[in-house]
């Protein structure tokens, strides 16, 4: 009795203090996003002087970050609906038909995954720039969509493996087409896998920033990522700003995690036990 | 309601499909056969008999390589799953997990454009059918093993075909369930009077609910018959021990000088036979204990079942053991010596090298 008292004490411990390792940063930048840049060159633990919430509608309204988040919005939910339509039908063909080539296909689109994105990024540039996307938001989409995509199919054609053949020939028995019976019993079947990769590639998009800074140059079109990168000059750097844009990019990814992160870990572990 | 007649079906996987052999056997071969109209048809045998490739064959769900399906006089091998007019019960059930029990069995009707009052009511007739009145709203997680068997059988009458497939429907069910689903099943046959093609490798399940039997074995059919003909005259060994429980005793054999040679003891012959290697056959409860008896053995197991004791004994000069159905109350006790008698027309003979049945005028002198 005494020694499992123990054990729970020491794993609580243990989790506070990776708590309090891992939350820290996050509570550290929330703090400065209420002071300002001077106050936090005075000191830059202490909490504010004064709490300044105004500095969030500054952002906001003149520092350009509601375009900033539209944009995000637009383009990562534009690339996160394109990735998880494209990965699920392929997924579906890759784990239910027999077609020569069938493993090559998968562990093509697979292989992929290990290209750090240094190594596509000058081709992508130049892709862009030849077809004449370079620099607008439709490329950056395409390209998000694009690199999101072996993972997507990974974690989707496993779970799409183990979906009953026998729905598939109850449907045909039913009379529905290929097409109709992935949409209208695939897809709803392997909902907990897709909201994973919605949840995943939502997490993973909003925070790019490498493909974002090459591929887009027009203020007008720039991400989160990005704004927060234009406060960060050569001689000055606005700390203040820079942890306030910060904030209003964490907090989407704080909320899309802390409502679905229970969804998030049933479509990984989906079939691990019985 | 229509007939279902196959004509040299056969069915070959490509060899890459073959787990790697190239010169794997075909999974169904020649087969034929006339389903009648409002038939209960069952294919039996063991796994990998190909009854239920023969079976997603005749739904469509598997190409035919060689021979002719036709449904209702109508040829099918090239029609759709979705233009034979046929409805199927899986064994998994096969439930949409993710639609409830209503949705579930108007699937199908959906596709057809069917009018929304008239799928109310075929839904909520097969409902009544099958007592699934209250549970239309829920999710097939949400439903017992034998309701999910219920809806699959629902969602397969609603669309009122002219063939029923059922491929081992009742093989996920408890005992207990599966002897009141195979009453349920023969009853609604019964009200609907529509052909059924019916998969299983439980005898009993064929027994009890055929009108015919299609007993196979290694992708070819083996018999075919009423399940008491099929019982009382196995055209083969394999069907012979097969059907059974226990199974029809198989015993190697000798005719030689108008006799029976069992071991160390002469039998009368059921029928004039040419001399020469035989197999005898011989039914347990064809068996009775005899004091006096020319066959005698020794009994080597006793298993009581409660109704019965089914007694194993060990006779002279042969390698296996032959059983015998005792009564309730039967008091034979290991090591102890009995002497058999079986009635000489209950005695089958096969061909010692083929398996096939032996009779009268097929193999006499």
């Amino acid at each position: 009795m005494t020694s499992r008292v123990l054990f729970r004490a020491a794993a609580m411990l243990l989790i506070t203090i990776w708590t309090a390792f891992a939350a820290g940063p996050l509570f550290w930048v929330g703090v400065i996003s209420l002071r300002s840049t001077s106050e936090f060159m005075n000191s830059p633990y202490a909490l504010p002087e004064a709490w300044r919430f105004d500095k969030y509608v500054t952002a906001w309204t003149s520092s350009g970050y509601d375009v900033y988040f539209v944009n995000s919005l637009i383009v990562v939910l534009s690339a996160v609906a394109i990735v998880t339509v494209v990965g699920a039908m392929a997924a579906h063909c890759l784990a239910r038909y027999r077609f020569p080539g069938n493993r090559a296909v998968y562990f093509l689109i697979f292989s992929t995954i290990v290209l750090p994105p240094q190594i596509t990024i000058i081709a992508l540039f130049q892709t862009l720039a030849n077809i004449g996307l370079y620099d607008t938001r439709i490329g950056l989409i395409l390209v998000y969509a694009a690199v999101q995509l072996p993972l997507t199919v990974y974690i989707l054609e496993s779970f799409f493996a183990r979906i009953p053949a026998d729905l598939f020939d109850a449907a045909r028995i039913d009379g529905y087409s290929e097409w109709a019976t992935f949409w209208k019993v695939a897809f709803p079947v392997a909902m907990p896998a897709i909201a994973t990769v919605v949840i995943l590639n939502t997490i993973l998009l909003w925070n790019e920033f490498l493909y974002a800074v090459v591929l887009i140059v027009d203020d007008a079109k720039r991400t989160l990522p990005l704004g927060i990168q234009k406060f960060m000059g050569d001689q000055l750097e606005d700390y203040g700003m820079i942890a306030t844009g910060l904030m209003i990019a964490i907090i989407p990814v704080v909320l899309i995690y802390a409502f679905f992160s229970e969804k998030l870990i049933q479509g990984m572990t989906a079939g691990a036990v019985k | 309601m229509a007939t279902v007649t196959l004509r040299g079906i056969g069915k070959r996987y490509p060899a890459s499909a073959a787990r790697g052999s190239r010169d794997a056997p075909p999974a169904v071969r020649d087969v034929n056969l006339d389903v009648a109209d409002g038939e209960f048809f069952v294919l039996l045998g063991p796994s990998g008999c190909g009854k239920s490739t023969t079976l997603r064959m005749i739904a469509g769900l598997e190409s035919i390589t060689e021979g002719e399906l036709a449904i209702g006089g109508r040829r099918m091998n090239e029609v759709p799953a979705r233009d034979r007019d046929i409805a199927m019960v899986f064994q998994s059930y096969a439930l949409y997990p993710h639609m409830s029990v209503y949705d579930n069995m108007a699937f199908g009707l959906r596709r057809r454009n069917m009018a929304k009052a008239e799928i109310d009511r075929r839904v909520e007739d097969a409902a009544g059918i099958l007592g699934l009145g209250p549970y239309l709203s829920r999710r097939p997680h949400a439903l017992s093993g034998g309701q999910r068997q219920r809806v699959a059988v629902g969602r397969a009458i609603v669309r009122d075909p002219e063939v029923f497939l059922f491929d081992e429907p009742l093989s996920n069910l408890d005992a207990a369930l599966r002897a009141s689903t195979r009453q349920e099943l023969t009853r609604l046959h019964r009200r609907l009077g529509t052909t059924m093609i019916y998969v299983t490798h439980d005898q009993v399940e064929a027994m009890t609910m055929a009108g015919r039997i299609c007993i196979m074995d290694h992708g070819r059919v083996a018999q075919v018959g009423a399940p008491l003909e099929v019982y009382h005259r196995p055209a083969t060994t394999f069907v012979a021990g097969f059907l059974g429980s226990p199974p029809m005793n198989l015993l190697p054999a000798q005719v030689a000088d108008g006799a029976l040679v069992l071991g160390d003891a002469r039998l009368s012959l059921p029928f004039a036979a040419r001399p020469g290697p035989v197999t005898l056959g011989i039914r347990p409860e064809d068996i009775t204990i005899a004091g006096e008896a020319a066959l005698r053995g020794e009994v080597v197991a006793v298993e009581p079942l409660g109704a019965e004791t089914i007694l194993a004994l060990r006779l002279p000069g042969i390698d296996r053991d032959v059983l015998v159905r005792g009564g309730r109350n039967a008091t034979a006790r290991l090591g102890d010596r009995l002497g058999l008698h079986a009635d000489p027309g209950a005695l089958h003979l096969f061909d010692a090298a083929s398996g096939q049945r032996l009779e009268p005028g097929s193999g006499m002198e």
